[in-house]
């Protein structure tokens, strides 16, 4: 779960003497939304975006109107003028967990990803956060997707567990949606199988309720919208 | 009236899933008996299952995988990597059974000696990939058929539908490259249901890109929804397509009874879609439509259903 197994390693670079307009495209080549800008030993400086680069240049200059003086004034303009000196950034034994929070709170699409001494060691994007949880939803993996209405109390998941182990049916995942309502909890189990008929039937004959499929939900209370 | 052909072969039932599984010989005793009670069996063609050539299976499934599946089968055990796949030691020539039935099949249309076939084999085939065995399928039937008219008849575009309630992945993926076959189903979103693929955003891919068509349904949708998506994304697909042939991957599982998933088609629906099916034939494909059983798991209703959907490919 450490950020170093999801970053990008191989990261571009820009110091901050480069003309926005070089990294502007260098940008575009690359399909890429954030330049960590570093200094001459590699120690992180700043950050440019696609965005911070967009709103440096004149309206005038996207609509090909302005005049040589000005372009010629824009081209002198360096990164580092328009940097963000002090990004956010992880370090690489900051996991996964805290990247999704820090995104949360921040609303940024990147982290450099510095060591101790400052060095930069790579770059988070919300991109690679995705492919974890992708990979962690097992999406795309051949399976049926299930919804269990439990009571929130002990035991529940291992009955849960134990009637789809005795089918002879393999786990993919399984989710717990938490406060699914008061005291209640939804059980997302992920069974590599085609057949789930029979274990919807047991389940129910314990007395657990299927959720409707049209009615799951994976983030948040429904009822808060309604409050 | 048109010269249809049945397949079936009392041979289908040897494949033993064992307890509990809802692929099972019955589906296709259901079937035969739906079929000789409606008094359909004088004026259908009867198509008797032959071993397939190695070859044929062989220009669709991975040698090495081919291989491995006989040594299990034959070795005596039950399932075959996925408790999905529970087997006997007659399966894996079952499976050559169902494929040599279906490029029979295929032969008769294009031999002229029939104008369309229905298929009613077991194992069903449309999840199986080049070297995987899933969702109770072993040999990608259809996928094996496809490849037949093209390499044996000498046919340029095949049109694939598949309305199995599962997104036929293995099919999908065999040609996801490939221009010359077109493959389009319609199934329960892979949110919802089995195997989690077949979303709206895959197209195919490569050369094949524009050539794969799918039409997710919510789960609880019917027979509205489903008319709508063959009309809006099928009919103008094989328009532009211009398949020579049409092979069918038949479920009759997305029906309301069926409990494999949660959609809620009626009888008249799958009567509906072999009509439209039937009409795009005669358009594009001078009435050649080979259609092949898949899933469908409710016993009770599995012989009215065969019916119906023979009933429409001997009209004229």
């Amino acid at each position: 779960m450490f950020v170093s197994k999801s970053m990008t390693r191989k990261v571009l670079t820009a110091a901050k003497d480069e003309s926005i307009f070089s990294a502007q495209e260098r940008m575009k080549q690359a399909a890429i939304r954030h330049l960590p800008v570093v200094d001459a030993d590699g120690r992180l400086i700043g950050i440019v975006t696609d965005r911070d680069l967009r709103s440096a240049m004149p309206y005038s200059l996207i609509k090909n109107t302005c005049d040589d003086a000005e372009r010629a004034k824009l081209a002198e303009m360096r990164v580092g003028e328009i940097m963000s000196p002090d990004p956010i950034t992880l370090n690489p034994a900051h996991t996964i967990q805290d990247a999704l929070l820090l995104v949360q709170e921040h609303k940024v699409g990147a982290f450099p990803v510095v060591d101790d001494a400052g060095n930069l060691k790579g770059i988070l994007s919300v991109r690679d956060l995705l492919r974890a949880f992708v990979n962690v939803l097992g999406i795309g993996q051949r399976g049926t997707l299930m919804g269990i209405l439990v009571e929130e109390k002990v035991g529940q998941l291992k009955q849960i567990v134990d009637a789809i182990t005795e089918e002879g049916i393999s786990f993919g995942s399984v989710l717990v949606a938490r406060y699914w309502e008061d005291d209640k909890r939804a059980v997302f189990p992920y069974l590599l199988t085609n057949h789930v008929a029979r274990v919807k039937k047991k389940l129910t004959g314990m007395g657990f309720t299927l959720i409707d499929p049209m009615d799951w939900y994976l983030d948040q209370l429904p009822s808060k919208e309604s409050e | 009236m048109k010269r249809t052909g049945f397949l079936h072969d009392i041979r289908y039932l040897l494949h033993d899933t064992g307890p509990y599984h809802p692929e099972m010989a019955e589906r296709l005793q259901a079937i035969q008996k739906g079929v000789e009670a409606a008094g359909l069996l004088p004026q259908l063609t009867e198509i008797k299952a032959v071993p397939a050539d190695m070859a044929w299976i062989e220009a669709v499934h991975a040698t090495v995988y081919i291989r491995r599946f006989e040594e299990v089968c034959r070795s005596g055990v039950r399932q075959f990597d996925y408790s999905d796949n529970q087997m006997c030691t007659e399966t894996y020539d079952t499976a050559i059974l169902a494929v040599g039935g279906v490029l029979e099949a295929v032969r008769m249309v294009m031999a002229g000696e029939i104008d369309n076939a229905f298929c009613a084999v077991r194992p069903p085939g449309h999840h199986a990939e080049v070297a995987e065995a899933m969702g109770f399928c072993y040999f990608n039937n259809v996928a094996i058929a496809a490849r037949y008219l093209q390499k044996e008849w000498g046919i340029e575009r095949v049109g694939i539908v598949d309305f199995d309630v599962h997104h036929g992945n293995g099919t999908e993926h065999i040609f996801e490259e490939d221009p010359t076959v077109f493959y389009y189903s319609i199934h329960e979103h892979p949110s919802f249901a089995f195997p989690g693929t077949g979303r709206d955003f895959d197209t195919g891919k490569g050369a094949g890109k524009g050539f794969t068509k799918n039409s997710p349904m919510l789960p609880g949708q019917g027979d509205e929804e489903f008319k709508a998506l063959i009309q809006q994304d099928l009919l103008p697909a094989f328009e532009g397509f211009r398949p020579e042939v049409i092979l069918v991957s038949v479920g009759f599982d997305a029906l309301d009874a069926d409990e494999m998933a949660d959609m809620r088609l009626s009888r008249a629906c799958f009567t509906w879609i072999a009509e439209q099916l039937k009409v795009l034939a005669d358009q594009y494909a001078e009435g050649r439509l080979i259609s092949v059983l898949e899933g469908g798991y409710s016993i009770d209703h599995l012989g009215e259903l065969a019916e119906d959907h023979l009933k429409v490919l001997m009209r004229d």
